[in-house]
């Protein structure tokens, strides 16, 4: 199969989990009681709203994924024809590699790696 | 040798010689749907069984064994019992985000199983970049977590989604580092190539430590990936009650659950792939009595061996660690894998250069 | 088919960013942005431009996306509603638009498009031996430039969060662990 197969498979994911929804809708038994759409939170009844700010941590996880995952798909087509292309790959690689690095290495030191 | 291309191209033209074209498509898609979706139901239903009798194993239980034979039938009947339970929807949750989540990470997971070569022929959707497409896709299923666990009103559910948010991202890194570092001995990205190169060896065994390094990483950031113990830390019982899915109820929850173990098998079809040599028998030197017995083995048995193998392994970690701290789980991606990883990446590339690669 | 597919990418981009624009809810904002991204990729795909797709897919659906999301809880008041504005800046705005729209699609028949010939199929050794080449036609200087912006960006963006972390320590029984 050719690149349609992404929107076939994009139509088996929408009919396996509409079609769940639907014939569970159909088949489960419903009752309504207030007490039962509560939040689950082990019994107590839910303090302040759930939506809190988080702390910047996760941000700075984020942008660090981000700016390393570009770093990856730059390297894939040098991955891909490294074989046949010799030197001038490998060493160019190895200072975009060494560049990141060194952004690693800054992170680290900065104690941006460190989850607080 | 078995091969699959000409049984499914007859399929094929079967169908386009009975009927008009745009029929024989739509039946075409209809049976690769059918028989997607059969295969994604019953991985989830043998993994969910095989995980609790492996998890009975190491922890000297017996596991379920009343419903079926030695108890086979008790994830099929737990599978009906979450399709008649009442779904529930929290108070003031956000309905629309709320209903989507479960279709992202069903599509993210289904969508990753159909570049799975399992045979020679054998494979529904062969893409030139496989691997990177892998990646791509599966990066897709963090929103779907994110989602669910905002959508939910609830502050464990929103705790969790962030930690898992936060460690997927996070990993992710380094299941992409790490197959790259493959890509450079097998110079492709498409998995049927892949397989193809391993004719004359598997690259675990021709890839010298290089390539046993990144397996082991490979293994370890993608059971981070893939929010299994000992990293599931975003559903920490003890802590978060079930993490991002805890408002999630009857067949909605059976959706995340469902997804999360189809994930372990896409793993380790991944993993057996590029490192194990995928369907390609095992071939000892120049014992030519012993591979003839080894050919004699069908390619598909291979496939689902080894994969069975790396799952017993995944298995074998996650009733063997403890749980980590979020704290530890960050510090194990950031200061140990990505530095290896990136190590591991240049010192391949150098025994590439100078030609020591199989 | 092809142009069926194309019709409805487009239409799905258009309608969703419109979405987008117009929710008054940040994360569901953020949710169409995913989708849009997401039918980006269609394109990319549609055309055979694998590469370039699983790249849109990766880098902003699975990662923009994502930071976008974490910065949206980074904000004090999440569950804010934007205020529904009312009618005069509306028609203004709606005003303003359709101007736009109108100037743009004169543009548009204005510029003479040169018909290009469907593109060869993207292959990832033409990319990495175009990106790697050092001499003329290559992009090895830009490769390695690549390297250095990403590094400053990293920079910059450590100092700016350890920045604010010491402003947020003043109240830290606001913030989820």
């Amino acid at each position: 199969m050719g690149t349609e197969a992404i929107i076939v498979f994009f139509i088996a994911a929408v009919v396996l989990v509409g079609g769940g929804m639907i014939a569970s809708k159909l088949l489960a038994p419903t009752s309504t009681n207030p007490q039962k759409l509560e939040p689950y939170e082990c019994g107590i009844p839910t303090q302040g709203p759930t939506h809190v700010q988080f702390k910047v941590g996760y941000y700075l996880f984020a942008i660090l994924f981000l700016l390393f995952d570009v770093e990856m798909i730059f390297l894939v087509p040098w991955a891909v024809v490294m074989k046949n292309i010799g030197l001038t790959g490998l060493i160019s690689a190895i200072i975009f590699i060494l560049i990141l690095g060194l952004g690693l290495l800054y992170a680290w030191k900065k104690k941006a790696l460190i989850w607080e | 040798m078995y091969d699959f291309t000409t049984l499914v191209q007859s399929i094929g033209n079967f169908l386009h010689g009975q009927f008009s074209p745009g029929v024989a498509t739509a039946l075409e898609w209809t049976l690769v749907i059918l028989v997607y979706l059969a295969l994604y139901a019953i991985l989830g239903l043998v993994l969910v069984y095989v995980e609790r009798r492996v998890c009975a194993f190491f922890q000297l239980r017996l596991g379920p064994n009343r419903v079926g034979w030695a108890g086979t039938a008790q994830t099929v009947a737990d599978a009906l019992k979450l399709l008649l339970k009442e779904p529930v929807t929290v108070n003031k949750a956000d309905k629309l985000l709320y209903n989507l989540a479960p279709f992202i990470i069903t599509l993210a997971a289904l969508t990753v199983i159909s570049l799975v070569p399992f045979a020679k022929g054998l494979q529904a959707f062969d893409i030139n970049i496989g691997l990177l497409f892998i990646v791509a896709v599966s990066s897709l299923g963090v929103v779907g977590i994110l989602l669910a666990g905002w959508s939910s009103n609830n502050k464990y559910a929103l705790i969790g989604a962030m930690r898992s948010g936060a460690q997927i991202v996070s990993y992710e890194l380094s299941v992409g580092l790490s197959l790259l570092t493959m890509v450079l001995l097998t110079g492709t990205l498409q998995l049927s190539t892949i397989i193809e190169t391993q004719a004359n060896g598997w690259w675990i065994f021709k890839g010298h430590v290089p390539a046993i390094i990144a397996f082991f990483l490979y293994l370890t950031a993608s059971i981070a990936e893939i929010n299994r113990g000992p990293f599931d830390l975003p559903e920490a019982e003890s802590e978060l009650t079930a993490g991002f899915h805890t408002e999630y109820s009857g067949l909605k929850f059976a959706f995340f659950f469902l997804a999360e173990f189809v994930n372990m098998f896409t793993v380790a079809a991944i993993a057996t792939t590029v490192f194990l040599g995928g369907w390609m028998p095992f071939h000892l030197g120049d014992w030519a009595g012993f591979n003839a017995v080894m050919d004699f083995v069908p390619p598909i048995l291979w496939f689902f061996l080894k994969v069975s193998a790396v799952i017993f392994l995944m298995m074998w970690f996650k009733w063997t660690f403890p749980r980590l701290r979020i704290d530890q789980l960050l510090k194990l991606e950031w200061k140990y894998l990505m530095p290896l990883n990136l190590m591991n990446l240049v010192f391949t590339a150098i025994l590439v250069y100078l030609g020591w690669h199989g | 088919m092809e142009k069926i597919i194309f019709y409805i990418l487009s239409a799905v981009i258009l309608s969703l960013s419109l979405m987008s624009v117009l929710s008054r809810k940040l994360l569901r904002s953020a949710v169409y942005l995913f989708g849009v991204l997401t039918a980006i990729a269609g394109f990319y795909f549609l055309i055979g431009y694998h590469f370039l797709g699983a790249v849109q897919l990766t880098v902003y659906a699975g990662g923009i996306v994502v930071l976008i999301i974490f910065s949206i809880l980074l904000t004090h008041d999440i569950d804010h509603q934007m205020p529904t504005p009312d009618w005069s800046r509306v028609a203004v705005a709606g005003a303003l638009c359709v101007a736009g729209a109108v100037m743009f699609v004169q543009l548009l028949q204005g510029s003479l498009f040169s018909r290009v010939e469907a593109p060869e199929q993207s292959d990832l050794n033409t990319v990495g031996n175009t990106l790697l080449n050092p001499g003329g036609g290559g992009y090895l200087l830009p490769f390695e430039v690549v390297s250095i912006l990403l590094l400053a960006v990293m920079i910059g963006a450590i100092v700016i969060a350890k920045q604010r972390h010491s402003v947020d320590d003043s109240s830290p029984e606001k913030q989820a662990p």
